[in-house]
């Protein structure tokens, strides 16, 4: 036994590729996520730093992905581990909260000079946690409606109009609970937002007030009631791929992988979003960097790079038709007008505007989605 | 009469191969699909470029294709050497509470797993152990060592006890008689279990994640990726790769997976 | 005490001894962590309370029968289908058809969970494969067709993948089996049928059930299968506990669905235990 186990411990050693000048990027989210790092940013940082190797890895899709860099970093944190084995994370907003509250991030923002580049509120804040200096935006997120043309004719701009158009079409609106990743979650909480006898606002902003919790009842019963008669989606991508496959007419999605499907070939090129009134919330995906990074230095120029104007217009924008993380002043100069454009053919930017909401405070985001559970999952 | 019996037994023979061909032939279409919509039947185009991108110089496929082979192939040599001796005991020595001890391996599989390896990451931490394949090693071999055990007890118990009798009594010493007479034996038996455990250690999914990446990356990892984010044709790609080992195994062992070496299992 | 050095003496050393290293594994690995797992299950943020059990039965009751409910069907068609394979391929008499059914039979065996739940996503859709099939032969109104994707699916998969395993454990049982006993019944006129249910089944009955155990455990502890091919609600215990650490980042609840699985399996395990003994005196 003790032989085996040396051999195997020896295996281990020759096979991880211990390289002294390694930079790794854990990254939450679909497998575009990886292959941005990996077929782009990472080359391109690799051209400025010679001798460094950029090496991804993909955590998985939706909130499971970020769930598990942050207990890689909680597992790290409890090993008191005096160097960690991530250099740079990319994690969802609901997420870069808890991290910097337990103490496992570095400041760093202030430290880069893209850090000025920023000043959007969701930059400083994430779901009620400050997090300013802590986190850069990778790039904005959006959730809408994806619909096809064929089978609708008329698309809905408001929830009220969606729920006509549903309980004329039954079955033909899907979405994917929420369970199964976040644009299902994000439809609820749209519904609640147009729906809830709160004020939404007060779920974006604060403060949390438990009363504020028994004022959804009615909201939730009508979304018992409209949810009957929906398809219910394997995930994110289940609700994209009924879309192209002709099981559903209309559902909602994210906005970036809406445009990664197309451009891949896996949705259909007449494919069309729409943004309902009273909006639908989205969100940015941010980099962090851990306190114990092993090579931080290098992480901190990795961030930059991402998030210079260049990187922002050529990578996020123009490759992937994704909402600039910096603000868009910045990026839209790096970029000739129609290539700038097609980011807002379908939602225009007052539209965005007014429509693309916040996600709910933490502590608000829990109580809509465990009331959900109560009501709609008996 | 008997002569139309080809029909019921072709129909039901049929109906088998669509239902167990039929998922895995989608598969095929699918890791060739470049753009397979509603109402086509069939996909619309095809070629191989999402092979190069699962190829791709960074795509880091054939690193986890190895890692995987390597993890599975310990798995294996780590799980047999404890469960000869164990299931030799199990099998042929006197011992209390054998079915307890026979169902205490069965806890690692009874209790669902995603907590726990958080804890055991936490754990391996300490040791260095986290993000090494002899960390992943472990944690499967722990998994399927439940298979392991209960066949290779069974492998055990099929043996007749005369043969070591024999040796034994004919001066070779207790060692002696188990490698040249019982062992050869229960081989067929241990291969099987074998079998099982190089198929569980090449499927699983939530220890690797926990213990292994992000420095061994494993085949089940990259899957679960592409298939979340629904890229059908990198996953439907992975899922190929990954069937490449299991048919590649099963091809060369499948002459020891005779029916009569499981006979006994449980028993 | 006796020496453990000599042979004949039924001393419970040696075997102790060969078993203690699987055994240490199986402790310090797994029974260790696990243990954190369940005092985790009795921890809140007022202390030690049963509030995440409360939670539980609140929540995920509909789950929890729904996991029983797809587990139990699940292995009651394993154990329908195993047997009828196992039979055919011990009692079948056109021996190209059995050599057919014994090539075929095995491949899913060969084939992981993730990959079989990738492919039964696009198999089980409604313009999948199976559906397109049904179409031809009539028994499906292409217009009025619909997904496969909620519980069925999850036993799909279930029998698909781990009828097998239970039919090689099985057809490896009945091979041992004294060819005498079944050739006189078949010889005194007994259908092939009732001789594999009267003759058969109950000398094979302990190999299957070792069978559909080790399914049961495998299937209670497959987290990939419901999360890709169940859409609809109520869902699995594991999607549940995925849901409750992703989504609230709540361990103590997670935990304690761990601790409700556990006792769901140990139900069987102990269940299994009674049949197997009563077997054996």
């Amino acid at each position: 036994m003790k032989t085996t186990f040396a051999t195997a411990l020896a295996f281990g050693v020759s096979l991880s590729p211990a390289f002294a000048q390694e930079l790794t990027v854990l990254t939450a989210g679909d497998q575009n996520m990886v292959d941005y790092v990996n077929e782009y940013l990472g080359p391109l940082f690799e051209a400025e730093h010679p001798g460094v190797t950029v090496r991804a890895v993909g955590t998985g899709p939706g909130d499971a992905g970020s769930q598990k860099i942050l207990e890689r970093f909680e597992a790290q944190a409890g090993a008191n581990a005096s160097v960690w084995d991530t250099d740079v994370a990319v994690v969802h907003e609901k997420f870069a909260g808890p991290m910097v509250t337990a103490g496992y991030l570095a400041a760093y923002r202030d430290a880069i000079t893209t850090g000025s580049l920023v000043t959007r509120a969701n930059a400083d804040m994430a779901l009620g946690a400050e997090v300013k200096g802590y986190v850069m935006p990778m790039f904005n997120s959006q959730t809408a409606l994806a619909y096809n043309p064929a089978m609708v004719e008329t698309p809905p701009q408001s929830y009220d109009a969606l729920k006509a158009w549903a309980a004329e079409h039954p079955g033909q609106f899907g979405y994917n609970g929420i369970k199964g990743g976040a644009s299902g979650v994000s439809f609820v909480m749209g519904w609640i937002y147009a729906y809830g006898e709160g004020d939404a606002a007060k779920l974006m902003n604060g403060p949390f007030e438990e009363a504020e919790t028994g004022k959804w009842d009615k909201a939730f019963d009508e979304l018992a009631a409209f949810t009957k008669n929906a398809t219910l989606t394997a995930g994110n991508a289940g609700t994209l791929d009924m879309l192209a496959q002709g099981e559903i007419a209309i559902g909602p999605v994210w906005v970036d992988m809406f445009y990664s499907w197309k451009a891949n070939g896996q949705l259909p090129e007449d494919f069309r979003l729409v943004l309902p009134e009273p909006g639908m919330p989205g969100q940015p995906m941010h980099y962090v960097i851990p306190e114990k990074a092993p090579n931080a230095d290098l992480a901190r120029a990795f961030v930059e790079l991402a998030t210079s104007p260049k990187v922002q217009a050529e990578g996020i924008v123009e490759r992937f038709n994704w909402y600039p993380g910096i603000d868009a002043g910045h990026v839209q100069a790096e970029l000739p007008a129609e290539t700038w454009d097609k980011l807002f053919t379908d939602v225009t930017p007052d539209q965005l505007a007014a429509r693309g909401k916040p996600f709910p405070i933490a502590p608000y985001n829990i109580a809509i989605l465990e009331a959900y559970e109560r009501h709609l999952a008996q | 009469m008997t002569r139309l019996l080809w029909i019921p037994r072709g129909i039901g023979l049929g109906l088998l191969a669509f239902l167990i061909f039929g998922p895995l032939l989608n598969l095929l279409l699918w890791a060739f699909a470049e753009k397979w919509f509603y109402p086509n039947a069939f996909p619309s185009d095809w070629g191989f470029s999402y092979w190069g991108r699962v190829f791709s110089p960074r795509g880091a496929a054939w690193e986890a294709l190895g890692n995987s082979l390597t993890v599975a192939l310990l798995t294996v040599a780590l799980s047999l050497m404890l469960s000869i001796p164990a299931g030799y005991a199990l099998a042929r020595l006197p011992l209390p509470a054998k079915a307890l001890i026979l169902l205490s391996f069965l806890i690692p599989q009874a209790f669902p797993n995603l907590t726990v390896y958080v804890n055991i990451a936490r754990i391996f931490y300490q040791f260095g152990l986290n993000g090494t394949i002899a960390g992943v090693v472990i944690v499967h071999t722990v998994h399927g060592l439940v298979l392991s055990v209960w066949i290779a007890t069974a492998a055990f118990s099929a043996v007749p006890r005369d043969g070591e009798e024999a040796a034994r009594s004919m001066g070779a010493g207790p060692f002696r008689a188990f490698r040249d007479v019982t062992l050869p034996q229960a081989l067929p038996g241990l291969l099987a279990a074998a079998i099982f455990v190089f198929l569980e250690s090449l499927d699983e999914f939530t220890g690797s994640y926990f213990v292994g990446a992000p420095d061994v990356q494993m085949l089940p990892l990259t899957l679960f990726t592409a298939a979340g984010g629904g890229n059908y044709q990198i996953a439907s790609i992975t899922a190929l790769l990954l069937l490449v080992p299991s048919i590649g195994f099963m091809l060369l062992v499948e002459r020891f997976l005779k029916a009569d070496v499981l006979a006994r299992v449980g028993k | 005490m006796p020496s453990p050095a000599l042979p004949r003496h039924r001393s419970a050393l040696p075997g102790l001894l060969l078993v203690a290293p699987a055994l240490a594994m199986v402790l310090v690995f797994f029974v260790l962590p696990l243990a954190a797992s369940v005092t985790g299950a009795f921890a809140t943020e007022e202390g030690r309370s049963l509030a995440n059990f409360a939670k539980i039965a609140d929540l995920y009751l509909p789950d929890i029968l729904f996991t029983l409910l797809v587990i139990g069907l699940s292995t009651l068609l394993i154990a329908v289908f195993s047997l009828a394979i196992a039979g055919y391929l011990t009692l079948g008499r056109n021996p190209r058809a059995v050599a057919l059914l014994r090539w075929l039979y095995r491949w899913p065996l060969f084939i992981p969970f993730i990959v079989t739940a990738q492919v039964l996503r696009t198999f089980l859709a409604k313009n999948g494969m199976l559906n397109g099939g049904l179409e031809l032969v009539g028994l499906v109104d292409p217009a009025t067709a619909s997904n496969w994707l909620d519980g069925r699916a999850i036993v799909f998969a279930f029998v698909w993948k781990q009828t097998p395993f239970v039919t090689l454990l099985v057809a490896g049982a009945m091979t041992s089996l004294d060819r005498g006993t079944i050739e006189a019944a078949l010889n005194m006129g007994a259908s092939r049928l009732r001789t594999l249910w009267d003759i058969v089944t109950p000398q094979v009955a302990g190999t299957l059930m070792t069978g559909l155990i080790l399914s049961i455990v495998t299937m209670m502890s497959v987290l990939s299968v419901p999360m890709m091919l169940n859409a609809t609600a109520p869902t699995t215990i594991t999607a549940d506990i995925a849901f409750r650490i992703n989504a609230y980042g709540d361990y103590g609840v997670a935990n304690a669905l761990g601790v409700v699985s556990l006792l769901m399996t140990s139900g069987f395990a102990i269940l299994y235990l009674r049949l197997g003994l009563k077997e054996r005196t």
